[in-house]
């Protein structure tokens, strides 16, 4: 089921604009940035363009947005995206445990305090809308989870260059939101014609200090599992 | 300061007064400073100030009145103050005197060199720097006032200008300020020493925390001064202010240096940004050092913990803390986290504890291609620290000054420690690395000097190609990347043969560059797969390099080296020759045989037969008895091998029966036998050895081998040879005419037990003897050679436990050894007669005894013993009775005296009536009622004599003495001898007679059982050894009782029965009497021997003298009823 969802994504074109990378004034579809992103340099990107006031949510572009993508989606797309819901609410909990059993003390006793799911910016869902309203979110959310883990996954490969479980478990991860993000677009792409989803990105926490950076990608990790549960029953 | 002097006296006083002056200002100052000092820097300097004080004030308060006093009085000038701020000119100041209006001129003159004259209205002036010594100064009035003054250089003061700071910064990641001022030097004649305070306050407080000192020279020109200062506290956590001051040292000037006063003072203040508020951030420390972290915040902070160690908070300015930790471990990868709990958040930072990096050992610096140069070493301690805070090395060339970097920050861990490339320069061979590796914390370097020629490793050749030239010469080469031209590469290369055998070849070429290497490989064995490989180093050896991937090649085919082994042996009907040959071993077939040709060949015609093919390894010619000589010869792709020759009959030998009769034997260990034979020098080409299995019917081969002539002993190795099986081995020798044999050999690989028993039977059997004989084991069965049998025998019969198996020990088995492994029967003597008997025979040889055979066997019976064991107690018993019978006829008058007395009239005697009397009324008492039968009893007692034991003596009846003798007897010794009359049978249901006489039993006495066995065994068994006499009847009877009385000795050892001698003696009982059975002590004695209920006769003696019977009585008693009976 992975296999064909990464292939699926690597496949597609994203319908979204270049607005939806979160810089904003830009538009265009970049390509060549999109393929790099595969190469597991989007959060690199994000950084390199991110620009004050890029985590502001955009609004959904008109549904008569160009939309296409560069190959046939899969026929039982709704199946694999619960299915790849299913799989990230699995392998959530374990991947916040390494995550904070990896930062050291005292993070995995303190993990009400220093991993609480009180992110400001998380992208929100709403359970009750309609499956139109909850694939977009749950665009918005990946395309977030998915700049923000990548952002957490170049910190710990700095911070914890031995801990190759919480690096595997991190790039499993990815992999799968990416596969997600695909399926998720030909979805609203075929069905609903939604071509473009404005999507917001996490701040840049480049500059922050190592505890701040620990911190916030525990917090991250914490908020990703509580709602990754809650979306993955909504689907 | 000057004063003015009007008498001699008082200018020495005012000289005094200035000098203390001047040390009480300096000490003031002093001590203001040391006021200022942080309470922590207080020293015990400040403690000596104190009693010099004590007493200083109150007198320099009194001089001071008094020359106020004075002046008054006098109208003088006062206090001509002199100070200077560069030594090269003096500010002298003074007061003028009362009545004087400001602004009044006068003439103030300085008797220096020249006088010279200054007319001013201040009351200050700047003169140039005087020269040593004292100079008077007058200062004179319009208003005739004058006042003189004595000034010295003394009495200046040299008072440096305020300093004044220029900038002061702060790095606040690492806490640490830096100050920057001038000096000011250009100002001041040089060389002269500056001494500078810098104080740094910590604000809000104003608290001083720290004030150094520290020496400046001056240079005579300005000079910008640097100072940084790293606060414990992370200078975030508080802002701080720093003045500075100073003084001159002019080794010139002899007036007093004083401080100057503090500098305006600079602050420094941290802005905070929006969340950070516990710092230091992400700092790198050594790790068992302190540090001190402190956290801003807008509330409250709770605790403060270093992973899971919570510390004591610090209290600082406002809700800000700190907290000091000390003796900080290594630190984790991700570092180790701080963390404040506030009220409404949490705060934290992380640092990174751990060490500089170790001086790097082990450096070594080689070359692959003499294009880089790959140093590796061994970064010694692990500094705790990863990622960006890693180790990074740099390899610096001194002698080039050419360097390589090496970052680990993008491998992030250790994996690819530590190896470092270095381009090799053109034309430089020696080089002087240093190696320095940095992380935050410090740094570290090692040096290495090397010759790169003597430091070649080359790679590993690559691209093996091998070529054939003939079937023992190929040509090997490979490439081996790297510039070699100037110096010469040794090449091993390794020639394998097979699994094991391996050659290892030196070789040196001459080096190229990027080059393919080719050399020759010769006496290698045609038709033979090689392996090769190649490593290379150079003549100034330094490493080999690896070894190359191994190439494998097989040599072209050469003709066979020789013709195969030949054998030949006629069929079994004689007219066909069969001709065996071996294929080739494949060091000798030099190819692969693809047939053989075999011809024969006589004298006048050569015969050839087809090819064989190559799995084919034998030929079958019909052949007449004539000689003819065999050829075989191989053929592989490369052509025919010699040929092998053989001659198709062999040499008769004349001995040959004799050796085949004389059966050698051999015995090998595992799969092989070792044979030896004398050396025969008739025999000129080789030996062969043939062998087959011994059961093998028809042509006998097995296979051979070929033994060169000269040799005497061989082993003979076969992956068919199996143990427990027979061979045999025949030892051909070689000579011109053929082969001949010499020798016959029958051998085991190993031997094994029998697997069957040998077959016996019984050929015979007698009463004491078997005899035994038994069959060949098979060849087949025997697996070994026979080295005898055992033959067990015991007593026993079929299915009993004891005969079931021989039990090694046991008693009762006999065993015997047959090492004569020709004798086939034995014969087993000294057996009892009409005995089973157990058998077993077994086989055995040096592999273990075979399994066993047994048989049950019974002798006959011995009829001479038992015809004698039958007649003679009959021949006895019949003398006996003969004896017995004339004694009986002859003496009959006395026997009818003795035992069948007149019985007399019961009518008279009174007794009976006595006793009627007495027992009326008691049925036991009828005596002399005639009952129709009781057993009666006679006892027979005889004290001190041995009794004869008699078998029946299980009849119990106690017999009373004679009560004189009652004492005296024994009553173990007595024998009971019972009768019964013919009628007792009749009347034995009688209850009455049952109740009387419970216990009475009636035996009757057969001479022939005396002989039975059991009888005997039994008497034995109950008979004390020293009274076992058997029966003796009487020959010799006693004449009397006194007789008896003197020979009481002897008839103790006269064992057997004696005759009651004294008829009064007789004690007789009352049959019918139950007590009399039970004990001795109721007997009662009727005083007659009669019987009163016996309806048999007693004989009366014929005399006193007759010989008296006791045991002989109921003998002859028994005698004389059974004989009626019979």
């Amino acid at each position: 089921m992975e296999r064909e969802s990464s292939e699926n994504w690597e496949r597609d074109k994203p319908g979204s604009q270049g607005a939806g990378w979160g810089w904003g004034d830009r538009t265009g579809w970049d390509q060549g940035a999109w393929e790099l992103g595969n190469r597991r340099v989007v959060p690199l990107l994000l950084v390199l363009h991110w620009k004050p006031g890029a985590g502001s949510p955009l609004p959904i572009t008109s549904v008569n947005a160009t939309c296409a993508t560069r190959h046939p989606c899969h026929g039982n797309l709704m199946n694999q995206i619960k299915n790849q819901l299913a799989q990230l609410n699995g392998s959530a909990n374990a991947l916040f445990i390494s995550y904070y059993t990896t930062q050291g003390e005292p993070f995995p006793n303190n993990v009400d305090k220093l991993c609480g799911p009180n992110m400001t910016d998380f992208p929100p869902f709403h359970v009750n809308g309609t499956e139109k309203t909850k694939l977009v979110e749950l665009y918005r959310m990946v395309t977030y989870l998915t700049a923000s883990l990548g952002n957490v996954t170049r910190d710990q490969k700095v911070l914890n260059p031995n801990a190759l479980s919480l690096h595997g478990k991190l790039n499993a991860t990815i992999d799968i939101m990416r596969g997600l993000l695909s399926n998720v677009l030909c979805r609203l792409c075929n069905k609903y014609h939604v071509g473009h989803v404005d999507v917001t990105y996490t701040p840049d926490i480049s500059s922050k200090d190592v505890f701040q950076r620990k911190k916030l990608g525990c917090q991250l990790l914490g908020t990703y599992k509580q709602v990754i549960s809650v979306v993955a029953q909504a689907f | 300061m000057a004063q003015v002097i009007e008498e001699p006296k008082v200018r020495k006083y005012l000289k005094v007064n200035l000098v203390i002056r001047a040390d009480y200002i300096a000490q003031t100052m002093d001590v203001y400073a040391q006021w200022k000092q942080p309470s922590w820097m207080v020293d015990n300097r400040r403690a000596r100030m104190i009693p010099h004080l004590a007493w200083l004030l109150p007198a320099l308060t009194l001089l001071h009145l008094t020359m106020q006093v004075n002046g008054l009085k006098r109208g003088a000038t006062q206090d001509l103050k002199c100070t200077t701020n560069n030594v090269q000119v003096w500010d002298c100041t003074w007061t003028d005197p009362l009545g004087v209006s400001p602004g009044t001129v006068k003439e103030v003159c300085i008797k220096d060199r020249l006088r010279s004259c200054h007319r001013l209205q201040t009351t200050n002036i700047k003169i140039p720097a005087l020269s040593s010594g004292d100079h008077e100064v007058t200062i004179n009035y319009l208003n005739s006032f004058q006042s003189k003054f004595i000034l010295n250089e003394n009495d200046v003061s040299l008072i440096p200008d305020t300093p004044e700071i220029l900038s002061l910064s702060a790095n606040f990641s690492t806490s640490t300020l830096y100050l920057k001022w001038n000096d000011r030097g250009s100002a001041f004649p040089y060389p002269a020493n500056a001494t500078w305070e810098i104080k740094v306050l910590q604000n809000p407080s104003m608290k001083p925390i720290k004030l150094v000192s520290f020496s400046t020279t001056l240079s005579g020109k300005d000079t910008v001064h640097h100072w940084n200062w790293t606060s414990d506290l992370p200078l975030q956590c508080a802002a701080h202010s720093v003045g500075i001051r100073w003084h001159v040292d002019y080794h010139h000037f002899s007036g007093y240096a004083g401080w100057s006063a503090w500098s305006q003072l600079k602050n420094i203040s941290w802005t905070p940004d929006s969340q950070s508020s516990v710092f230091p951030q992400d700092k790198v420390i050594f790790a068992g050092s302190d540090i001190t972290f402190c956290c801003l915040s807008p509330t409250k902070v709770l605790k403060g913990q270093i992973g899971n160690l919570f510390l004591p908070l610090i209290r600082l300015h406002g809700e800000n803390v700190a907290i000091h930790v000390q003796n900080v471990n290594v630190s984790e990868s991700s570092g180790t986290n701080v963390v404040f709990t506030s009220i409404d958040n949490v705060h934290g930072t992380v640092f990174f504890a751990g060490y500089p990096p170790d001086v790097p050992k082990k450096v070594n610096c080689e070359t692959h291609d003499f294009k880089d140069i790959i140093c590796n070493w061994d970064p010694g301690r692990l500094t705790g620290l990863v990622g960006p805070r890693n180790t990074d090395y740099i390899l610096l060339d001194s002698i080039s000054g050419k360097s390589s970097v090496f970052q680990r920050l993008e491998a992030l861990t250790n994996d690819s420690c530590c190896h470092l490339s270095f381009s090799m320069l053109p034309n430089q061979e020696i080089y002087n690395f240093t190696l320095t590796g940095h992380n935050p914390l410090g740094q570290a370097e090692s040096q290495v000097l090397i010759n790169i020629t003597e430091r070649v490793a080359p790679h590993v050749p690559v691209s093996l190609k091998v070529k054939d030239i003939n079937s023992t010469v190929v040509t090997l080469s490979w490439h081996l990347p790297g510039n070699f031209s100037k110096i010469n590469l040794v090449c091993q290369i390794e020639i394998g043969k097979g699994d094991s055998e391996q050659e290892v070849r030196k070789i040196t070429i001459r080096g190229a560059e990027d080059s393919r290497y080719l050399v020759t490989v010769d006496k290698l064995n045609p038709y033979t797969t090689y392996t090769l490989r190649v490593r290379c180093s150079t003549e100034t050896f330094w490493k080999w390099s690896k070894w190359s991937n191994e190439k494998r090649h097989l040599t072209t085919e050469a003709i066979p080296s020789r013709g195969p082994d030949t054998w030949r042996e006629w069929s079994s009907d004689g007219k066909n020759l069969i001709i065996y040959w071996k294929p080739l071993p494949i060091n000798e077939a030099n190819g692969k045989i693809l047939s053989y040709n075999v011809s024969c060949s006589s004298n006048e015609e050569t015969q050839s037969l087809s090819e064989i093919p190559d799995p084919q390894h034998k030929a079958e010619i019909q052949l007449d008895k004539n000689d003819y000589i065999i050829s075989v010869v191989a053929k592989n792709s490369a052509g025919s091998s010699p040929p092998s020759k053989i001659a198709s009959m062999e040499i008769s030998n004349a001995s040959l029966t004799a050796l085949l009769t004389m059966n050698e034997q051999a015995v090998g260990m595992g799969k092989r036998i070792f044979l030896t034979w004398h050396h025969d020098p008739n025999m000129t080409c080789d030996y062969v050895i043939k062998w087959c299995n011994s059961s093998c019917s028809g042509p006998c081969l097995m296979d051979w081998i070929k033994v060169p002539s000269n040799s005497t002993e061989t082993v003979i190795e076969s992956d068919q040879f199996q143990s427990g099986v027979r061979y045999n081995f025949y030892l051909y020798g070689c000579t011109n005419q053929g082969y001949q044999l010499l020798r016959s050999i029958t051998g085991y690989i190993e031997e094994l037990a029998p697997i069957v028993a040998p077959n016996f039977t019984v050929e015979d059997t007698s009463a004491d003897s078997i005899l035994v004989k038994w069959e060949d084991i098979p060849v087949e069965e025997l697996r070994g050679f026979l080295r005898g049998y055992l033959f067990y025998f015991q007593k026993g019969e079929r299915d009993t436990p004891k005969t079931r198996s021989f039990d090694t020990g046991h008693s009762d088995i006999k065993l015997k050894n047959i090492t004569d492994i020709s004798q086939k029967t034995l014969r087993i003597a000294d057996l009892q007669g009409k005995t089973s008997y157990h058998l077993v025979l077994r086989a055995y040889t040096h592999g273990g005894l075979g399994p066993e055979k047994s048989m049950f066997v019974v002798t006959k019976e011995n009829s001479v013993g038992l015809i004698i064991a039958i007649l003679i107690p009959v021949a006895v018993a019949v003398i006996v009775g003969v004896v017995t019978s004339i004694l009986c006829y002859r003496k009959r008058e006395w026997i009818k005296e003795t035992f069948y007395p007149d019985i007399p009239n019961p009518e008279n005697c009174k007794a009976l009536q006595f006793q009627k009397s007495l027992c009326e009324g008691s049925n036991t008492l009828k005596t002399l009622e005639m009952n129709p039968c009781t057993p009666n009893n006679v006892e027979v007692l005889e004290s001190r004599s041995i009794v004869p034991k008699i078998e029946d003596t299980e009849i119990i009846s106690p017999v009373a003495e004679h009560p004189g003798e009652s004492s005296e007897a024994d009553p173990e010794n007595h024998v009971v001898v019972s009768y019964c009359p013919p009628i007792i049978e009749e009347e034995i249901s009688n209850p009455a007679a049952d109740e009387a006489g419970g216990t009475s039993q009636v035996v009757y006495i057969d001479v022939q059982s005396m002989y039975q066995p059991q009888a005997k065994a039994e008497e034995e068994q109950d008979t004390d050894p020293g009274m076992v006499a058997g029966y003796k009847p009487q020959m010799r009877l006693p004449i009397n009782s006194a007789l008896e009385d003197t020979t009481e000795g002897e008839t103790e050892k006269a064992a057997g029965y004696r005759p009651q001698a004294n008829v009064n003696t007789w004690n007789l009982i009352s049959p019918d009497s139950p007590r009399s059975t039970d004990s001795n002590s109721e007997i009662v004695s009727f005083g007659s021997p009669c019987s009163i209920n016996s309806r048999q006769f007693l004989i009366p003696p014929k005399d006193e003298d007759s010989p008296k019977s006791n045991g002989g009585g109921w003998s002859f008693t028994n005698f004389f009823q059974n004989k009626p009976n019979d």
